[in-house]
């Protein structure tokens, strides 16, 4: 047996799913999270009789007429797949809205059970809802549940429900509502019919005490939270305090003990092997394998607790403000309000983010959100962002905001660009979102999502981590005629070889060597490599807690080992973070983008992108710090101006099309 | 005998680490270990120019 999930975005449908299914699929508090159908078996325990009954979650859709890709996943499923039962979900706090879709789906002939969530809010606000009456006026069962809490949540009605109805056939409770989908008004016309009905169903089954005109007090806080001008600054304060918990208080006090157990395992290791091991597999072992996942893995807890705050904002409501006020931006740079989505999505993980952008319905649009998507640090960055912050500025939780800053920033002038050299800077979307209700943020869901990333850290680090690890290893202790390199001529291995040609290129940005180099290559597989390729290259096993530093050398800390200033530093930082993502990610903008000139454009503008803002950062840097430009000064900034040079051309090139075309037009 | 040992530990572990990410990619996940990267495998959205 099949049940299909259906309902408007951010009914709960992924919760219920959830809460039936026992899995941990990523909800969130606002619309637009499902972009794909998922599938999973209906707990045992809710059903009678053992049965197998398969549940698949659908995407929100507000109607069955295919205005976008997830409404157009939503009806092609219930229209072709003939699920045997269509559990629509119906958001108890908002009816009016929700039985639009409710009446789409009642005229289908397949059996419907309607799950009237969030039933436990709705009496808060004071709506009272009388089920039997509604029960019998769409003519379908109606349950009220709560998918949030584990006992009287009415899942176990709603899955009897479901159950009874099957080979049902369900009997349209109202007629003279189809329209011809070919023709606008005819349409238009059938929607407004359907709106009356369902204003009349809701008058006589909906008891509502609140009057909506009345401003409450979710309305005065969002004057504040979302406010065009100070929405800004207090997000830049949210984040900072978010970075200032996982990255500098809680987050390294876990982190300290966390490391001292590698440490007590690697030191286990050395033990168990003794003198008589070749040393050649000893490093591999030990420096490549566990030093190098070690490095990485150290960083656990702080990615946890980062991880655990940031589901805090997004479920209490908070990170749907901020796409309202990042909105008015995106705009004004020819982005859709939709883009905002995928760039939070991408605070996780790129590529997730990235296939969200396929809720975008401006090809362009889309294309540019999934090229720039790629700018929001995600989560494999954060272990880079937490090194440099740690190392190099004291902890800082500073350094952390700022990438998230200077992420968003680019993300802007990126768009700014990409709309001229389009040439389609006149084009305005506009982009309607629903802000969900504040709520007290669920611990058990951002405990959830905590592990869920934990484990994902865990399994990266333990497969494409390690193998990149060991291969570095292999790849230094050896040269080119696979004889082991004599100590003070690593320049010869062939690691070094490989890396030096692109150490050059990285002179003007004040990291020109090429253990810096060969981290930042290993970067393209997965970003966490960047700390381990360092661990490895450099023999560093413990990033977190240095105040057992072995001498390596001459240098007394870190920074010292790695021989950057602090300008370099963050100049570093940002070229492992802007530059293009991981080779995952990019065959996730492949997918999206459908067309190699884009994807080629979008690789070249994140490598330009990445290259110019670590060669500003460096450059300036030294120049406060110092009084005089940094090394390599001349020759970087003749490739800075000619990659601009390019890009000024382009959109050039873009102004011209645009006037031909818009000239075409009026004539 | 130790270094053999040492060798064949190394092996095991780069062999359990490879058949994870065949294991993963064959599942369709398009990030090793991320728990929302999974390719959409037989979903019918990919086709954007009918949504134009």
């Amino acid at each position: 047996m099949k049940v299909a999930l259906a309902g408007n975005p951010n009914s709960g449908k992924t919760t219920l799913f959830n809460a039936i299914t026992g899995r941990v699929e990523h909800v969130g508090n606002w619309a637009g999270v499902t972009v794909e159908k998922k599938e999973g078996n209906i707990k045992k325990s809710l059903v009678e009789g053992n049965a197998d009954i398969i549940a698949v979650d659908l995407p929100g859709a507000y109607s069955l007429s295919p205005f976008t890709s997830e409404e157009s996943i939503t009806s092609e499923f219930v229209k072709k797949e003939n699920p045997d039962v269509i559990i629509n979900i119906v958001d108890a706090t908002n009816l009016s809205r929700s039985l639009f879709f409710t009446t789409q789906l009642l005229e289908l002939g397949i059996p419907v059970v309607i799950a009237l969530n969030k039933s436990d809010l709705s009496k808060k606000k004071g709506i009272t809802i009388n089920v039997a009456a509604l029960s019998e006026k769409l003519q379908c069962p109606v349950i009220e549940t709560v998918s949030t809490v584990t006992r009287k949540n009415g899942l176990q009605d709603l899955i009897s429900a479901a159950v009874s109805v099957k080979g049902k056939k369900q009997k349209a409770p109202f007629e003279g509502l189809e329209a011809d989908l070919t023709d606008k008004k005819s349409v238009e016309a059938a929607d407004k019919k359907r709106f009356e009905l369902v204003k009349a169903i809701v008058a006589e089954v909906e008891d509502r005490k609140t009057s909506s005109n009345r401003q409450t007090r979710q309305d005065a806080v969002d004057r504040v939270l979302a406010h065009k001008w100070l929405g800004i600054p207090i997000f830049a304060l949210v984040m900072w305090a978010v970075f200032s918990i996982s990255q500098t208080y809680v987050g390294p006090f876990f982190a300290d003990t966390f490391v001292g157990w590698i440490d007590t395992f690697n030191g286990w290791v050395e033990g168990l092997l003794g003198d008589r091991v070749s040393p050649v597999l000893k490093a591999i072992l030990l420096d490549g394998i566990i030093g190098g996942v070690g490095a990485v893995v150290g960083f656990l807890p702080l990615i946890m607790v980062l991880f655990f705050l940031l589901a805090l904002l997004e479920d209490c409501g908070y990170m749907a403000r901020v796409a309202v006020v990042m909105d008015r931006f995106f705009k004004k740079v020819g982005l859709s309000g939709k883009s905002i989505i995928p760039m939070i999505i991408g605070t996780g993980c790129a590529i997730p983010g990235i296939m969200a952008t396929r809720t975008i319905k401006n090809e362009r649009q889309r294309r540019t959100t999934a090229m720039l998507t790629p700018f929001m640090p995600c989560g494999a960055k954060v272990p880079v962002i937490a090194l440099f912050a740690g190392v190099f500025f004291n902890d800082s939780a500073w350094v952390g905001t700022l990438m998230y800053f200077v992420g968003i920033a680019l993300i802007i002038i990126g768009a700014l660009i990409v709309v001229r050299i389009t040439g389609e800077k006149n084009k305005r979307s506009y982009f309607i979102m629903e802000l969900p209700e504040y709520k007290f943020p669920s611990i058990k869901r951002a405990l959830v999502e905590m592990f869920s990333r934990a484990k994902a850290f865990i399994v990266k680090a333990g497969t494409i981590i390690l193998l990149c690890n060991a291969a570095v290893q292999i790849m230094q202790t050896f040269n080119w005629k696979f004889q082991v390199v004599a100590e003070g001529a690593e320049n010869t291995s062939i690691l070094a070889t490989i890396a030096s040609p692109f150490a050059i290129l990285l002179i003007p940005l004040g990291f020109g060597v090429w253990q810096l180099a060969a981290a930042s290559l290993t970067g393209f597989i997965a970003k966490e490599n960047v700390v381990g390729t360092l661990a490895v290259v450099y023999s560093i096993t413990n990033f977190i807690d240095t105040e057992e530093f072995a001498l390596i050398n001459g240098a007394t800390d870190v920074a010292g080992v790695m021989g950057l200033t602090s300008a370099a530093a963050l100049a570093y930082l940002m070229f492992n973070l802007f530059t293009p993502p991981c080779f995952a990610a990019i065959g996730a903008m492949n997918a999206e983008m459908e067309d190699k000139k884009w994807l080629w454009g979008a690789i070249a503008f994140q490598l330009f992108t990445g290259y110019t803002v670590a060669f500003v950062t460096y450059q300036a840097g030294t120049l406060i710090t110092t009084g005089a430009f940094g090394s390599g000064f001349l020759p970087g900034l003749i490739a800075v101006t000619a990659m601009i040079g390019c890009v000024a051309y382009l959109m050039k090139k873009g102004e011209q099309k645009a006037t031909a075309k818009s000239a075409l037009k009026s004539a | 005998m130790e270094n053999l040992v040492v060798a064949i530990v190394i092996l095991a572990i780069v062999a359990v680490s490879v058949t994870k990410i065949v294991i993963e990619k064959k599942r369709g996940a398009k990030c090793i270990g991320c728990p929302v990267s999974k390719s959409s495998g037989g979903c019918c959205c990919c086709d954007h120019s009918a949504n134009e």
